[in-house]
């Protein structure tokens, strides 16, 4: 990469030197769009794509046709720097560009030569903690012996009462950062829960996460479920789920997510099988109203025609479809094509990014098992410099600004109008007009004595040299 | 994604890019190319803060970048405008004869 910016560099400085030194000024114009076009090159090579299409729009194309248009109308192409100042004032110019060249260029050099310049900042991972163990009403979850048998990643449970929390234990192994307090502790008490992501520089970690829970009062962890060092690079996302797996056994499994925007027009929808030992598939049921309502209750076991979105999800893994924008009625499936859950009047927004986990809901002891699909937003974040994450920026958190110069180009737009309308023209033609018959009325008036008459009225003004209004008599 | 050759040279260039249009701007006298000098100079000013941009990741560096390019292309919609007028009125955009108002 250091080649190209080399050249393209290399090519920007030489235009903009023969800009500033070529006598004709359309041949200026011509090298300064030279300079324009590498300055957008540029903007690409710094994530900027946006930017770099509006630099070539905008300054190459109208504001530079603008100033060759201007050039030529007025056929200013060769005016030449004859002021006598000019060679004084080139070499002092020259010396103080020089001079602050070295002061200011200096640093930034001796900071480009030394190992330890500035590097650009990566973009951040992500991790998050899903705690899907919900703790209904009379549910007892396990205590931990000491020595118990934690290879199979799972804590059993027992008699503990009370919400079951999740622990995780983020330390970095690199050096050179401190360890990161993390978010610990995620319920999932509330059906709103919706945990979000945790940015992380990149780089190794060692994750932790224990289960902890409160029997009378006294609180009792388990030891790490899940430790494994991790290896984190710019754009990964990854979800850590707790869920009840099979034989009430809780499991923890690590998920990697697409953060990525979801293609035009579409949504992505994640999904994540938390319900032990079934296969779940997502079909979509289609517009049956009959049946929808039947399966709300969850009681319609005969599958309807159906378009199936993902199929046969095994537990504790996950799955990203992408949807197209529009209303749909899904289904979650298992294998035996029992409906566990339906998703009614589901909405596809364009460019959202979904998370949904299906789980068990504990529900009622000894009641007939109902299930939930919880939802988690992670609103996909556009990529650096691209026109959405622009636009967001530009008008979210910065309208006012964006109304000021929609306003500020209005007005330039009236004051340009204001300058260049033909009464302007005529009123410096006139200006000029009068200045001249300044000059010549005492010859006018010599001429009048002489004559006898008033030559200033009637027509005999028109025939003075430069009387007329017609610039082709200058 | 291009991240390989850090800031400095960006600013480098930028720097170079800013003081030669000020050069353009102090020693030209053809009033159309010291407006073009004072573009190389709003330019590399963009150009620096889109560098800085990507260096922290952040956003509002390209939006300043384009508020700059808005009123840029104000400046030189109006600029040009008077340049056409002063043309008309004195036959002339050499700047060293723009000289009315000097006290």
């Amino acid at each position: 990469m250091e080649w190209l910016f080399l050249v393209v560099s290399f090519v920007a400085v030489v235009a903009a030197g023969l800009m500033l030194t070529r006598q004709n000024a359309v041949h200026s114009a011509l090298f300064l769009i030279v300079n324009f076009g590498c300055v957008a090159f540029l903007y690409l090579m710094l994530d900027a794509p946006f930017l770099a299409m509006v630099q070539v729009t905008v300054y190459t194309g109208a504001i530079m046709v603008l100033f060759l248009f201007v050039i030529m109308l007025l056929g200013a192409e060769a005016t030449t720097d004859t002021s006598g100042r000019i060679r004084w004032l080139g070499f002092v110019s020259t010396a103080v560009a020089i001079l602050i060249l070295l002061i200011f260029g200096f640093p930034i050099a001796s900071d480009m030569l030394s190992d330890d310049a500035v590097e650009p900042l990566e973009a951040k991972a992500h991790l998050r903690v899903i705690n899907a163990l919900a703790a209904g009403e009379g549910t007892a979850f396990g205590v931990i012996e000491p020595g118990m048998d934690y290879s199979a990643s799972a804590m059993d449970r027992t008699l503990l009462e009370g919400a079951v929390n999740v622990d995780v234990a983020l330390d970095s192994l690199d050096d050179s950062l401190s360890d990161i307090a993390f978010e610990s502790v995620v319920h999932f008490g509330a059906r709103d829960a919706t945990p979000g992501y945790t940015e992380l520089p990149a780089g190794s970690y060692a994750l932790r996460a224990s289960l902890s829970a409160t029997a009378g009062d006294r609180v009792f962890t388990t030891v790490p479920i899940v430790s494994r060092d991790l290896q984190l690079a710019a754009d990964d996302a990854l979800t850590l789920v707790a869920f009840e797996g099979s034989d009430n056994l809780i499991s923890m499994v690590l998920l990697a997510d697409d953060l990525s925007a979801p293609s035009v027009g579409s949504m992505r929808l994640t999904l994540i099988n938390g319900v032990a030992d079934a296969q779940v598939s997502l079909v979509d049921i289609g517009q049956y109203t009959a049946i929808r309502s039947l399966c709300e209750d969850n009681s319609c076991d005969a599958l309807i025609p159906h378009r199936v979105v993902a199929a046969d999800l095994p537990s504790g893994e996950s799955l990203s479809v992408e949807l197209d924008e529009g209303k749909y009625n899904l289904a979650f499936v298992d294998s035996q094509q029992n409906v566990l859950r339906t998703l009614v009047d589901y909405e596809a927004e364009r460019g959202r990014v979904e998370t949904r986990l299906l789980v068990r809901d504990p529900g009622v002891p000894g009641g007939q098992a109902s299930y939930r699909a919880v939802m988690f937003d992670a609103l996909g974040k556009p990529a650096f410099g691209s026109p959405e994450s622009i636009g967001q920026v530009l008008f979210i958190d910065y309208v006012l600004p964006v109304q000021l110069v929609g306003i500020l180009l209005l007005v330039a737009l009236i004051g340009v109008i204001v300058l260049a309308r033909p009464d302007a023209l005529r009123q410096a033609e006139r200006r000029r007009v009068n200045q001249r018959r300044r000059v010549s009325r005492p010859l006018v008036s010599v001429l009048s004595q002489q004559t006898g008459t008033d030559v200033l009225s009637g027509d005999y003004l028109a025939k003075l040299p430069g009387g007329s209004d017609d610039p082709a008599n200058d | 994604m291009m991240h390989s050759i850090g800031t400095e040279p960006y600013i480098m260039l930028s720097l170079v890019l800013f003081l030669m249009g000020a050069m353009g701007v102090l020693m030209r006298r053809n009033a159309i190319l010291v407006f073009m000098s004072v573009e190389l100079m709003l330019n590399s000013a963009n150009l620096a803060l889109v560098a800085f941009a990507q260096q922290w990741q952040q956003i509002n560096g390209h939006v300043f970048v384009f508020f700059v390019m808005t009123v840029a292309a104000a400046e030189v919609a109006v600029g040009l405008a008077l340049i056409v007028n002063i043309f008309r009125e004195r036959q002339s955009i050499n700047i060293d004869d723009l000289q009315q108002m000097q006290g």
